[in-house]
């Protein structure tokens, strides 16, 4: 089962299979809570929302079916919950948390510089407009193509595509420029 | 699709601390996936969309409009009680078949309901079936007439009846037995026609189906959201304006308004 592709996974846990369940969220659970989170960077928030997310697939397993691959579809229900929750929220993003970027621990001297890098990326991907940082996460935690990513956000194929480049240029930036 | 990523960014991306769900977390979900499991059904058809009430609707319509059809169908169909059924054209004819006996002291048309409310009475000789039996009353009438039970009418009436010639009655049931014949050509033809084609009716049923679904809220909620999926947001844009104006009361939910408004989180 550990080998089976996802999608023979959700169908299996449709019928009622909960161990099916399992290996699925074994899978997925760590791409996906960082999607969720670095999307909304407050944890006690993101953890609510990976909750949901987790329970609205329970929910619609009988719905499911493999018309496209099941990560699509996952990412899909998570971009939904992350939608309510910005426009319950006025449309507005969670501040980024510096402390939680740079670790709670002292670094050594000698990272200093490798470490002042990662931050100066995690504020870029934090600073990016919304549509642009969800599509470069769901590229690469959630593994999903251009075309993926259009279904999932519900957008035109050209649109998601501008916007992981953008993403991509500016992370790239960052990268080169630490 | 062409993987867009970009080696450094992603090597740099996954240099960011890494973050997993708690533990407490992954045992409430699995709890609940484990419960859910517990009580699933596969559904015997698998519905398509998230809404699945929208697909038990749909089911249960069809259903309501196969038994409709298939009943309607069989009523059709040229048994006996079907051909004697309609009794408009029915009236006229006799008044005409009545007309060309020429035969004013007998009232006809005035008979035949005064058979139907006292059946007792001895029908008039006129009353004309087809060769198969058209209607059990019909029939009785017929055997009344036939095996003539004048003794139970009165004499006045009896005596009526006799003088009904035998002339008038053949010219009578000529008309009768082709205008019989003329009907149930016509029945005939029209339900071979039905039954040769069943798959016009099928698609017509369907095409109702889908009209009334796109006319209810849901239905234009739908036809927005694809619009948004398509990318066309101008036009899901104009068509969730229109929506709101038709059902200013219809609360759409959450789950729904995220499909059709413009999902574009004020950036910072």
């Amino acid at each position: 089962m550990a080998e089976s592709p996802d999608e023979q996974l959700m169908l299996a846990y449709r019928g009622g299979d909960a161990r099916a369940f399992e290996t699925l969220y074994t899978r997925h659970r760590t791409r996906l809570f960082r999607f969720v989170l670095r999307s909304i960077k407050v944890r006690a928030v993101a953890e609510e929302l990976y909750q949901e997310i987790w329970m609205r697939l329970i929910e619609a397993r009988a719905s499911y079916s493999p018309k496209a691959r099941f990560t699509t579809w996952l990412y899909t229900i998570a971009h939904h919950r992350l939608v309510d929750h910005w426009r319950k929220r006025g449309l507005t993003l969670v501040e980024l948390d510096g402390e939680e970027i740079a670790g709670g621990s002292p670094d050594p001297a000698d990272h200093a510089e490798a470490r002042q890098a990662l931050s100066r990326f995690a504020a870029t991907l934090e600073g990016l407009p919304p549509l642009q940082r969800e599509a470069f996460l769901l590229h690469e935690e959630g593994g999903l193509s251009v075309a993926e990513i259009a279904a999932a956000t519900g957008s035109g194929e050209e649109a998601a595509k501008s916007r992981l480049r953008y993403a991509i240029a500016k992370l790239k930036a960052a990268v080169n420029d630490g | 699709m062409a993987d867009e990523r970009d080696p450094k960014v992603t090597q740099r991306y996954r240099e960011l601390p890494g973050e997993e769900p708690s533990r407490e977390l992954d045992q409430h979900i699995l709890a609940a996936a484990h419960r859910a499991a517990g009580h699933s059904h596969a559904p015997l058809v698998t519905p398509a969309g998230r809404h699945r009430w929208y697909f038990s609707l749909a089911a249960a319509a069809v259903l309501v409009f196969a038994v409709a059809i298939t009943l309607h169908l069989e009523r059709q169909q040229p048994d006996p009680e079907a051909v004697s059924a309609p009794p408009a054209p029915e009236a006229p004819m006799r008044d005409a078949a009545n007309q060309e006996a020429k035969k004013p002291e007998a009232p006809a048309p005035k008979r035949s309901p005064a058979a139907k409310a006292a059946p007792a009475e001895a029908p008039p000789p006129p009353r004309f079936t087809p060769e198969p039996p058209p209607q059990t009353s019909s029939t009785a009438d017929a055997v009344g007439a036939a095996s003539a039970p004048r003794a139970s009418a009165p004499a006045s009436r009896v005596e009526a009846e006799n003088t009904t010639s035998r002339a008038e009655a053949a010219r009578t049931q000529e008309v009768a037995r082709a205008r019989e014949a003329a009907r149930q050509d016509a029945q005939a033809e029209k339900l071979a026609a039905a039954r040769s084609a069943p798959a016009p009716a099928a698609g017509q049923l369907g095409t109702v189906l889908a009209q009334r679904f796109a006319d209810t809220p849901e239905g234009e909620l739908e036809r927005i959201a694809r619009l948004r999926r398509e990318g066309r947001d101008d036009d899901a844009d104009k068509a969730l304006a229109e929506f709101r104006k038709r059902y200013p009361d219809y609360q759409i939910s959450a789950e729904m308004r995220a499909k059709v408004e413009r999902a574009v989180p004020a950036s910072r």
